[in-house]
């Protein structure tokens, strides 16, 4: 299978700009600078490359939403790979951070665009370091700050270090972050290529989308959209664990059917276990069951048909030795916890699905607990400011829907592993950490 | 910026085809066809909608997900419902995830009744909740100041208070800690919230998260009935409604006037109403008997009074205070005028200035409205601390600055808080003032090309009080020549607005309460003298009676000593008092109580000429009297009839007697007043000579010798007997401060909080040193009620 973001990756080393350029790093940058702005707009529009963060947006279109002409305009790449599941981009900043620089720059010429930023989640300080000397042996290349090999692009980038919440990789979130405010998304219009980071026309991309931006230039944009399939070229970097025997990051051509990734590439799941369902795209995805889903074309459109999302294009696989409850669990508690708490259908929601799924869990629910469950999700879907809150209700609610039996199931054995009693959990006060109890925070 | 143009548009709501203005959005342009789209967080006031309750979903048509009404701007053709099934499922969604945490205590809590949750539950809830879990629990009430409790299990965390914090008052100390469902109000660093304008975030809250500590369990909604009126604690004169339970003021709220106050208040305003109902009021009259004050009959008292300016006859002088209303200051200057043939009268603190300066300060074409400061496309706030001199404006302004990019420039001699905000900073000496207008007129100085170039619109913001000052006359008539460079009086978004150093400085000035002036600054029988005259002529004994509307010489006018002696040789001192200063205590012979503003019914005058009706919301306490009544019968005892027995009948003739009030009637002033520059009463203003001046270089000071500073003074927000008197606010009334720059006090050896002493020519005051970075080196001030001392050179030492 042809490999671009992928190919040499093992090189040792190829996170310095010597051994990046031996593999003919940095020549599509030059390339580019040599078209018109318009022209290298033009190649990403026509390669049809969609946004790999998970919304999946045509990349050049978001290029050509930028308004023309002098001012203050910014490209945000988002680094903030937070999603269970999506450890893609760590792979590659870690191994290959030139490739994402490159095309950066390219990007941010085709948008006109002479301040970048890369926004890069907190915990990833093995690769911002990574970044950090790639960074500036890029500049001291010559390859960014004024007059970049001599074409009249300029373009500065700082690499900025997040600082541990999962909603600051919602654009508009990550834009506040930058700006040093408190991390909550933005009302959407207006959208960040209208007025984003400090009020300017900004481009926030992800990590995998830049990094494909030197291969189209590279190959043009027709051959590059020769691999995947319609509506979904290029390849991608999925990254699949779980219950599987070899779990990784793989680069695939978007199209080929999911059950090559996972009992191929991933080795399938262990010795006397079934899969029982998997996220195709990250933890925020709709489930699908291995009937579902195995048998269908991992791609943007086919994984939408299917009731999913191909998202981050994260796939984490559970097996049949794995509770469902502690699953949704699991994915309930993570969005509850990440919750900004802006909007109300979200904070609430999240919230109040956990208490419930930890009834559930402890045998105090009711089968009709399902159903306000399920109606909660509802609540909260298409409802909200961001995607958080759709992120925990469309999982949690395909959960509810297609393993009703085993919640059902759960709830009898736990309710009789307790002996039928009910007890109602003191609740917690909550404050301010550390503040003296007698006076009380103000 | 100018104002936008609006422009009308329609679009369907519900199958009603509306008409709106454009951008409005969705939940504003539904009202227009009596549609209403439940809102939380949306508060068009606080700025840009946040789209963060969700409560305001609506289905538009041709856009698949259903969109917050709050922040949806409304378009010509646009085709909304709020009536659908998906839309009620939405709602009733919002309502029960808001209720999910929040506590159903509506019996014990202050705002049910009034409740916008309760209400929305009610209208467009489910009526009943599935969530049976444990709520969220927090400590509560906790004070988040001394004025307000928060009761965070009923916050539905809206974020207002958080972004009027951020985006209004921009004292940027409310964030929300945590994250979550455990997100909580709190300030940044846990220290009290305390700021000037605090209190709002009472009324901004949707629920009864925030409560006032003074008002908390003092009523329900059902008990109270609201009055409206104007606030005459300062001279903003905001619009106020009054909350009052058994003929008692218990709480005071904004009366949205977006020509006045844009819907905001100062603590004072919100929280001094304590004042009216505390033991320390005089609430019945005083005659003195010996060194005493003894409470006596108003029979008595005004027959005392009477006899003695009888008695005096033209040897009377009258000051009248700030907060009297037109109809008292104009009813004192027609008895003494008319009555006793007296003409030293004076509404104002310092020295006297020509009349044709005062009626070319008050041409109509030179006003500046109050939205004209949120406009323009430059301000220039001149000598004067808006946050403590009308303290709602500097809310005006950074809105203007906020919203509209307004330019600001900031020329003081003392520290503003509006200095960060401002593009262009000049500070000078202390008396500075004359000689920077100077410059600025002549051409000379660096800011007469910024505001050259800053736009058509320039609007200068400056302090009367600067007029009261030693060459204050000359640096006017140069404040003039600056308005007439910058062609302020063609452009109708431009001028002067002047701050009064008292509430209603410029009323009483209309109203006749000039030494040189009669009503309608016309030219009066006889020129009389000014303030600082009357002490001296009182002192002499060419004066001998003196009547104090309102006004105590030994707490708020400039020379003390001056008045100390005056008020030891006038036979007669008559007193219209609220609590027994100094000044009264020691010299008055009768003292009438004198009303609060929400037992007054009468007209005040805006600084930017709004004449406004104070309208009477609580009966009498005690036995007082309204003022202008108690003026008429003391001329009526003295022989003399004015003629009034209403407060209309006052109105009616001080409207009849001010040519440019011609048309005006307090019926016509309504709930909002009317601006008399920019109305008919304009053509009939007095002409003033509106230069140019030839003007000579002020001469330079005299340079400080060693260790010597100029003085400087400000009058806190704080410093009024109604704060000192109002248990729950009483804690900001500030002591006797001295701010030094830290450079002169490492020379003095003065470090920050200790006691010193300022002296002048062996006489002295003592205060506690703040030390102040921004202060310039070689300056020196001092809080003062008076506030008009500067410039000149005293000693700071340690007391």
């Amino acid at each position: 299978m042809t490999k671009l973001l992928f190919a040499n990756i093992d090189e040792p080393d190829l996170n310095t700009i010597d051994v990046y350029r031996r593999h003919g790093g940095y020549e599509a940058l030059p390339k580019a600078l040599k078209m018109s702005r318009d022209e290298v707009q033009a190649q990403l529009e026509s390669s049809e490359l969609r946004g790999r963060g998970g919304a999946g947006f045509s990349m050049g279109k978001k290029v050509s939403f930028l308004p023309h002409g002098a001012m203050d305009k910014y490209l945000v790449c988002n680094a903030d790979e937070s999603e269970p599941g999506a450890f893609k981009d760590r792979e590659l900043i870690q191994k290959n951070p030139h490739q994402l620089i490159e095309g950066l720059i390219i990007g941010a010429y085709a948008a006109d665009v002479n301040r970048s930023f890369i926004y890069i989640r907190g915990e990833y300080q093995y690769q911002a370091d990574i970044l950090d000397a790639a960074v500036k042996q890029a500049e001291a290349a010559g390859y960014l700050g004024e007059r970049i090999l001599g074409s009249d692009h300029t373009l500065s980038l700082v690499v900025h270090r997040g600082a541990g919440a999962y909603i600051c990789g919602e654009e508009t979130a990550l834009l506040d972050s930058l700006e040093g405010k408190r991390g909550n998304p933005r009302l959407k219009p207006p959208f960040p290529a209208n007025q984003g980071l400090y009020q300017g026309p900004t481009l926030v991309n992800n990590v995998e989308t830049l990094s494909n931006v030197p291969h189209i230039i590279r190959m043009g944009a027709k051959a590059w959209a020769e691999h995947g399939v319609q509506n979904s070229t290029g390849t991608k970097v999925v990254s699949v664990s779980g219950c599987v025997r070899n779990p990784g990051n793989f680069e695939i051509e978007l199209g080929i059917p999911t059950r090559d990734l996972i009992m191929g590439l991933a080795g399938g799941p262990r010795e006397g276990c079934t899969i029982k369902f998997f996220f195709p795209g990250g933890s925020s995805s709709p489930v699908l069951t291995a009937e579902e889903g195995l048998d269908i074309p991992y791609d943007f459109d086919s994984m939408a048909k299917a009731g999913s999302m191909l998202g981050s294009g994260s796939i984490i696989v559970v097996d049949d030795t794995v509770p469902v409850v502690e699953v949704a669990k699991k994915v309930a508690k993570f969005y509850a916890h990440e919750s900004c708490g802006k909007c109300s259908p979200c904070r609430e929601g999240t919230n109040w699905t956990v208490k419930m799924l930890e009834r559930v869990d402890t045998g105090e629910a009711t089968p009709m607990d399902l159903d306000i469950i399920a109606s909660v999700q509802d609540q909260i879907i298409g409802h909200c400011l961001c995607v958080l809150g759709d992120s925990m209700a469309m999982p949690i609610g395909s959960l509810v829907r297609k393993f009703r039996a085993e919640f059902e199931e759960h709830i009898e054995r736990a309710r009789e592993a307790r002996g039928m009693g009910v007890t109602v959990p003191e609740p917690e006060p909550v404050g301010i950490a550390g503040a003296d109890p007698d006076v009380g925070p103000y | 910026m100018p104002r936008p143009e609006p422009k009308e548009i329609t679009f369907t709501i519900d199958g009603l085809e509306v008409k709106a203005t454009e951008g409005e959005m969705l939940v504003d342009a539904a009202k227009h066809g009596d549609v209403e789209i439940p809102i939380f967080c949306y508060e068009p006031k606080l700025g840009q909608p946040v789209g963060a309750c969700r409560m305001c979903l609506v289905e538009v048509e041709g856009i698949p997900k259903l969109q917050t009404g709050c922040s949806t701007p409304v378009k010509d053709g646009m085709v909304v419902h709020t009536q659908t099934e998906r839309v009620h499922d939405a709602q009733k969604a919002v309502v029960e995830f808001l209720l999910v945490n929040h506590p159903l205590d509506c019996p014990v809590c202050d705002k049910g009744g009034e409740c916008p949750l309760q209400d929305i539950t009610f209208g467009w809830g489910a009526g009943t909740s599935r969530f049976i879990e444990p709520k969220r629990h927090f400590r509560k009430p906790l004070e988040i100041s001394p004025l307000i409790a928060i009761d965070r299990e009923r916050c539905i965390l809206c974020y207002r208070c958080v972004r009027y914090s951020q985006e209004i008052a921009e004292d940027y100390q409310l964030v929300l800690h945590d994250r979550g469902a455990h997100s909580f109000v709190g300030t940044f660093d846990g220290h009290p919230y305390v700021a000037p304008f605090s209190g709002n975030i009472i009324e901004l809250c949707p629920v009864g998260a925030l409560t006032s500590t003074a008002y908390r369990f003092r009523a329900r909604p059902w008990d109270v009935e609201t009055a409206g009126s104007v606030c005459t604690l300062c001279a903003a004169q905001c619009n106020v409604s009054l909350t009052v339970r058994d003929d008692k003021v218990s709480r005071v709220m904004v009366r949205d006037h977006p020509e006045v106050d844009d819907g905001w208040l100062c603590d004072k305003g919100r929280f001094a109403y304590q004042a009216f109902h505390v033991d320390e009021r005089i609430t019945e009259p005083l005659v003195r008997e010996g060194d005493e004050l003894r409470p006596a009959s108003w029979d008595r008292a005004i027959a005392t009074a009477a006899a003695g300016l009888a008695r005096a006859g033209r040897h009377t002088a009258a000051l009248v205070g700030g907060q009297a209303t037109n109809e008292d200051g104009f009813l004192l200057q027609r008895f003494l005028r008319e009555g006793l043939e007296a003409h030293d009268l004076d509404s104002r603190l310092g020295a006297q200035l020509p009349v044709e300066l005062h009626r070319a300060l008050a041409a109509p074409a030179l006003q500046a409205s109050v939205p004209d400061l949120e406009f323009a496309h430059a301000v220039l706030v001149l000598e004067t601390e808006l946050m403590d001199d009308a303290a709602i404006l500097d809310l005006r302004i950074r809105k203007g600055i906020r919203r509209h990019n307004l330019k600001l420039a900031v020329a003081s001699s003392r520290p503003s808080a509006l200095d960060p905000a401002a593009e262009q900073v000049e500070r000078f000496a202390p008396g500075g003032v004359g000689r920077f207008l100077y410059e600025l007129a002549s051409g000379d100085h660096a800011l007469s090309d910024w505001l050259r170039d800053a736009g058509q619109d320039v609007v200068i913001v400056w302090g009367e009080r600067m007029g009261g000052a030693p060459g204050g006359a000359n640096a006017l008539r140069a404040l003039l020549n600056v308005a007439g460079n910058l062609n302020l009086g063609e452009h109708e978004g431009a001028g002067l607005l002047a701050i009064p150093a008292v509430t209603n400085g410029r009323g009483l000035r209309e109203a006749g309460v000039l030494p040189n002036a009669g009503p309608g600054l016309k030219a009066p029988v006889a020129d009389g003298r000014g303030a600082p005259e009357i002490a001296a002529a009182l002192a002499d004994g060419d004066l001998r009676a003196l009547y104090l509307l309102g006004a105590d010489p030994l707490v708020s006018y400039p020379g003390r000593g001056a008045w100390a002696k005056a008020l030891d040789r006038a036979t007669t001192v008559v007193a219209h008092a609220g609590v027994l200063t100094q000044g009264i205590r020691e010299h008055a012979d009768v003292v009438f109580p004198s009303e609060v503003y929400a037992e007054k019914n009468g007209t005040v005058v805006h600084p930017d000429g709004r004449v406004q009706r104070v309208r009477q919301a609580i009966a009498h306490v005690g036995n007082v009297r309204p003022e202008w009544q108690v003026i008429a019968d003391v001329a009526r005892a003295a022989g003399f009839d004015l003629g009034v027995l209403t407060s209309a009948m006052a109105t009616k003739q001080l409207f009849a007697a001010v040519p440019f009030y011609a048309g005006l009637t307090a019926e016509g002033l309504a709930g909002h007043g009317v601006r008399w520059p920019a109305g008919d009463g304009a053509a009939k203003a007095p002409e003033g000579d509106l230069g140019p001046f030839t003007l000579e270089a002020p001469a330079p000071e005299p340079a400080p010798t060693h260790g010597q500073l100029r003085l400087g003074s400000w009058r806190s927000l704080w410093a009024a007997p109604e704060v000192r008197i109002s248990p729950s606010l009483q804690f900001l009334h500030p002591g006797s401060s001295v701010e030094l720059a830290p450079d002169d006090a490492r020379r003095l050896g003065i470090e920050d909080g200790v006691p010193v002493e300022v002296a002048q020519n062996g006489t002295s005051l003592r205060g506690r040193a703040t030390l102040r970075s921004a202060v310039p080196a070689g300056s020196v001030f001092v809080s003062d009620e008076t506030a008009i001392l500067t410039g000149a050179l005293v000693e700071v030492r340690r007391a």
